[in-house]
């Protein structure tokens, strides 16, 4: 494929960990960026062979495969739910993200997570902005009117605003580089910087290391930089299930309390952070049959 | 269990339901109601209609509107913004209003996810 410079263009990330098959998810990811937003689709992965071996159609969704070797120093673990029943603690390889600058073929790029499964165009608002950074700030939950306000709003009880590397658009621009190699310093240097920003967990996490990047660049104050994403990212949590996904309709079995209580959600034409990979998994193998 | 608390535990699963999908429903419209321009990002509401309205009634061709971000917007042709924003209002509070009468006349909760 032939890239002009103007190019703009989907990201996506996919590095497998052994039982989370994201190079999976990734091309349902851009199965339905191809069918809400017509983009072409670069994917960063480390598995370029598992991916075609294994899912010789993803062509029609992929058109740029980026190789990259994992160089998450060490290997951090956390927890991975299935529902509230299941939980597995698995490998968590997310260090490749603050590399966006560098790895996108295109001008203008949105970058999303892999189980951000869109349901709409309003992420072609990106290009109608004069921004050169848009971000999403604040989820809404899908179970908004029963559960606990969770923490959304702050990467820690006593720190700053949270911003999800969810989804973010930017344009190339020495603001944007700087932008990322604080990112990337922020990341080199860690537990410096969870320390000074009270994070009490261990684990890289990339919305937390774009978040202090934010706050450092805005002069450590409120402002109205960075401007955010275009229309609403809704979030399912990993105690929630995915019921079944019809088209542009998502339903949910939400737990919502932790002991056992569950609220059915439906959601249709809507932008939905899946974090349950489990049952997302489950649900794009019933949707691969066809292809 | 006492029948009378059964019927009404049953029941107030069903308002939850119905409660959430209402609150999902106006998150939708009023994400819909977003309006793009000119490098402007516009919350489509009654106070920016009634605005603009009371601009073009005043015979200006254009104006500077601030949008979300409290960025300055120059509309050149402000009676086609305002057409195009009355439309998008229209739109979406039809949409709405279908949305939201579908959830209501539905009794189970199987009706109102439509499962």
């Amino acid at each position: 494929m032939t890239l002009k410079k103007d190019d703009r263009g989907v990201l996506l990330f996919a590095l497998n960990n052994g039982e989370i098959d994201y190079v999976k998810q990734a091309i349902f990811c851009a199965k339905k960026v191809k069918e809400h937003l017509n983009l072409p689709v670069a994917l960063v992965t480390d598995s370029a062979d598992y991916l075609i071996d294994k899912f010789p159609f993803c062509k029609k969704y992929i058109d740029i495969v980026i190789e990259t070797n994992d160089e998450t120093p060490t290997l951090q673990k956390r927890n991975f739910l299935d529902g509230i029943y299941t939980i597995k603690k698995l490998l968590w390889k997310n260090h490749s993200r603050p590399d966006c600058y560098e790895l996108t073929p295109f001008n203008e790029t949105i970058v999303l997570d892999v189980d951000y499964i869109l349901g709409n165009n309003s992420l072609l608002n990106c290009f109608k902005t004069n921004e050169e950074f848009l971000i999403y700030k604040t989820p809404t939950d899908i179970a908004k009117t029963v559960r606990n306000k969770q923490s959304f709003e702050k990467i820690s009880d006593r720190s700053i605003d949270m911003w999800w590397a969810t989804g973010f658009y930017f344009k190339k621009s020495p603001l944007m580089e700087m932008y990322f190699n604080l990112v990337k310093h922020i990341k080199d240097n860690w537990h410096y910087y969870r320390l000074i920003y009270q994070i009490p967990n261990t684990n890289y996490r990339n919305d937390f290391s774009f978040s202090i990047a934010i706050h450092i660049l805005r002069g450590f104050q409120k402002s109205s930089w960075p401007a955010q994403m275009p229309g609403n990212m809704y979030m399912s949590t990993d105690a929630d299930m995915i019921h079944k996904i019809d088209n542009n309709k998502i339903t949910f079995i939400t737990d919502y309390n932790h002991n056992g209580s569950y609220l059915g959600v439906s959601i249709e034409d809507s932008n939905v952070h899946i974090m349950n990979k489990f049952s997302l998994g489950r649900m794009i193998d019933k949707e691969f049959e066809n292809e | 269990m006492d029948d009378r608390l059964e019927k009404a535990l049953e029941f107030s699963n069903y308002m939850i339901t119905l409660n959430n999908q209402r609150s999902l429903i106006h998150e939708k419209f009023l994400e819909n109601c977003i309006h793009y321009v000119n490098g402007g990002k516009f919350n489509i509401n009654r106070d920016l209609i009634n605005f603009c309205h009371t601009l073009v009634q005043n015979n200006q061709p254009s104006a500077i509107l601030l949008d979300e971000n409290n960025t300055p917007i120059e509309i050149e042709e402000l009676q086609e913004f305002l057409d195009d924003i009355l439309n998008i209002y229209s739109t979406n509070t039809n949409a709405y209003l279908v949305k939201f009468n579908e959830a209501k006349k539905n009794k189970s909760i199987e009706g109102i996810l439509d499962i």
